[in-house]
């Protein structure tokens, strides 16, 4: 394994060999405009890109999933997963022609994740300019539903259905290059939606304002002594309300997400929180309603696990530092189903969620040669170890 | 007026989309393929063109031979980014350097048949901001596919009703509505087939553009048409629906001074066929207008069209190319 390790920085200046295509795979696919729900377009180019490359197989699942397998040389080996989420937080409606410049690509979505899909695109290619083959079979997979409400319902959908064992998977993303998530936080993502009645009646002489009340809920919400360990939080994340800036708000909606590395905690702190829109409601006589988008269960690799611990040590070869932070994207259901994984930044980035969001590209051919040594030192065997 | 040309020598994009049937097809028939970009100040949108052209059609699928970039003068990051990307990149002012120097799009596309080696070239403008290997080979596919065409114009959105099943809205830009479509509906009435005739993206065989003379400026993409018109007539010419071009939207005042250089070109053109009689020179300096301080000002400028010669009249050329 050193020795594969030390021969890991001559990966980067043959990946740089052929950056037109790797950018074009990242520019076309990230034209093409791919929020949560309508990522159908952008799963058709993709396959289409698959299907370029004299690939064994490339269709999509059951839920739409695009998927690529590139077959392996083992007869009995289980395969090893390549996963990137194919949402985007930009609108359908968004100018999403990117502008490529001497050393980064802006436009929407280019970090999260048209930078992934676009890399994950380029894999097949990479692998023939680099003569890579493995043992395993490579599945790569774009996923949809992934963001926000889609509450990460492709992946959730492909472990689900996938026959296993399943070697291991590694999660790819954009940005931040040197992240390397190997745990994830119990999380539950809540939304409070507030209705004040508009008919006209006693009850309501004096009519309360949606957004108001909203406010107390997070003045409340503020006041819960969260615990040190575990470790535990509650993130206020969204808002939105009313009408027009004259119209007492009608109806307002808050998003929240709790998080710990404690499930209980989570649900302690969730049945807190609903105590609190329980009386609220009886308090102001509105309609509160508390809903769950989202419930992920707290799971983990270990640190000393034999991916985690190549991980970092790919990384230290390449000169990448690596930091470690919970995860609440598909890496928390892979986990879930006991595949050990790990996600992987690609490149540095500026201004995420924005518009005018801006990656790096020669970042891009260090991130790119951490994913595929990665992928390697799986394919070697060490997560079989366990 | 030759009235089913529309049918015949309109096509779209998605005709086209087996790129490797074209390859074969170039590769059959011996042919080269030239892109040429045309820069000044297109530090935005040259290396998107530049590594889309390069990986899609160079790398993916051998349709172009060559990318060369011909720079008018940029004093943006356009040349040190398009050496970057790896593209050929000429200043028009080193080409031919002993010949007198304008500065224009028209001088970079008639140094570029200096330059470029391909039987066949395909000029692409350098501001398209949604660029896809579609604007080049889509151009390039009626040439090599059928013998008679030796020369393919870009058209964008959907102009004009083709038949009762293909509803297209109406609308080339507005010079093309105002000034080009009523000039040839006067002059040209077949030429009003061609929806756009002033779209930047055209392609077409070496020996088609070395036989023609190139205007430096606005009225390149006009006389084109007129000249090959009028040589080898319209069955040569096939105009091909690229859908969409994102582009910069100039406003009233720079679309007045592309107009004046349009209709003196178109004129000149006229008056050489013989079909009217100028009886004195037109007037250089295109006058417009502003209010300012209480007062009309007149804002003079002098919009000279030059014109260079068929390039098969220079011997370096000759030289270069018909030993």
């Amino acid at each position: 394994m050193k020795k594969f390790i030390d021969t890991i920085p001559l990966l980067v200046p043959k990946i740089k060999d052929i950056k037109d295509i790797i950018l074009t795979n990242i520019v076309l696919l990230g034209q093409v405009p791919s929020p949560t729900f309508h990522e159908e377009q952008r799963a058709d180019l993709l396959l289409e890109r698959f299907s370029y490359y004299d690939i064994d197989e490339c269709s999509t699942d059951g839920f739409q999933n695009p998927l690529c397998i590139i077959k392996g040389t083992s007869e009995i080996k289980p395969p090893i997963f390549v996963i990137a989420h194919l949402d985007t937080f930009a609108k359908l409606d968004t100018d999403h022609n990117y502008t490529i410049k001497k050393d980064s690509i802006t436009g929407p979505g280019i970090i999260d994740n048209s930078t992934g899909i676009g890399v994950l695109a380029s894999l097949p290619e990479i692998f023939k300019h680099l003569h890579m083959k493995f043992e395993s079979d490579i599945i790569l997979a774009g996923v949809v539903h992934s963001l926000g409400k889609g509450n990460l319902a492709g992946i959730r959908y492909l472990m689900d259905n996938w026959n296993k064992p399943i070697r291991g998977a590694i999660c790819i993303e954009g940005g931040e290059i040197g992240r390397l998530n190997y745990y994830s936080n119990g999380t539950r993502r809540c939304e409070i939606e507030c209705n004040i009645s508009t008919t006209i009646g006693w009850e309501h002489k004096f009519k309360p304002n949606a957004i108001l009340i909203l406010n107390e809920i997070i003045n409340e919400i503020l006041k819960l002594a969260l615990p040190q360990r575990p470790r535990a939080r509650v993130i206020i994340g969204k808002i939105s309300g009313g009408f027009k800036h004259g119209v007492i708000a009608y109806t307002g909606r808050l998003g929240f997400e709790i998080q710990s590395d404690s499930d209980k905690m989570v649900q302690s702190i969730y049945n807190d929180i609903k105590d609190i829109v329980e009386g609220i409601n009886y308090e102001y006589l509105v309609e509160l309603k508390l809903s769950t988008i989202s419930n992920i269960k707290a799971s983990s690799l270990k640190y000393n696990h034999p991916l985690v611990k190549n991980s970092v040590a790919i990384m230290k070869k390449l000169g990448i530092q690596p930091i470690s932070d919970p995860s609440s994207s598909e890496l928390s259901i892979l986990l879930s189903h006991n595949i050990p994984a790990v996600t992987l930044g690609i490149t540095h980035g500026e201004n995420y969620h924005l518009t005018n969001a801006t990656v790096e590209i020669e970042p891009m051919f260090k991130g790119i040669a951490q994913i595929i040594s990665t992928i390697k030192i799986i394919d070697s065997g060490i997560c079989d170890e366990k | 007026m030759k009235n089913n040309w529309i049918e015949t020598n309109t096509f779209h994009y998605s005709d086209f989309q087996n790129i490797n049937k074209l390859v074969e097809v170039k590769k059959q028939r011996g042919l080269s393929i030239s892109l040429c970009l045309p820069t000044l100040n297109e530090e935005k949108t040259i290396a998107k063109e530049i590594v889309i052209m390069k990986s899609e059609l160079m790398s993916r699928y051998p349709l172009i031979d060559e990318i060369i970039v011909i720079d008018s003068g940029s004093t943006d990051n356009t040349i040190e980014i398009a050496k970057e990307y790896n593209a050929d990149v000429y200043e028009a002012n080193n080409i031919l350097p002993h010949l007198e120097k304008y500065t224009g799009k028209g001088e970079n596309l008639w140094k570029a048949l200096y330059i470029t080696k391909g039987d066949i070239i395909v000029y692409l403008d350098a501001d398209i901001t949604n660029i896809h290997p579609k604007f080049a080979y889509a151009l390039i596919a009626p040439l090599i596919l059928n013998k008679e065409i030796r020369y393919t114009k870009a058209f964008y959105e959907r102009p004009l009703a083709l038949s009762k099943m293909h509803i297209r809205s109406s609308g080339g830009g507005r010079v093309t509505e105002l000034v080009i479509r009523p000039l040839f509906s006067l002059f040209f009435p077949e030429l009003t087939q061609i929806f756009q005739p002033l779209s930047g993206e055209y392609a077409g065989y070496r020996e088609v553009f070395e036989n023609i003379p190139f205007p430096i400026g606005y009225g390149i993409e006009t006389s084109m048409i007129l000249d090959i018109y009028e040589k080898w007539g319209l069955n040569v010419i096939a105009q091909i629906d690229l859908d969409k071009r994102v582009h910069r939207n100039q406003d009233t005042k720079a679309l007045g001074k592309m107009s004046f250089a349009i209709i003196k070109t178109f004129l000149k053109r006229v008056e050489k066929l013989g079909i009217i009689d100028l009886k004195t020179d037109l007037f250089e300096e295109m006058i417009q207008y502003s209010f300012a301080n209480e007062k009309y000002n007149s804002n003079k400028i002098t919009i000279e069209e030059h014109e260079r010669p068929p390039i098969i009249e220079i011997k370096e050329y000759m030289d270069k190319f018909h030993k």
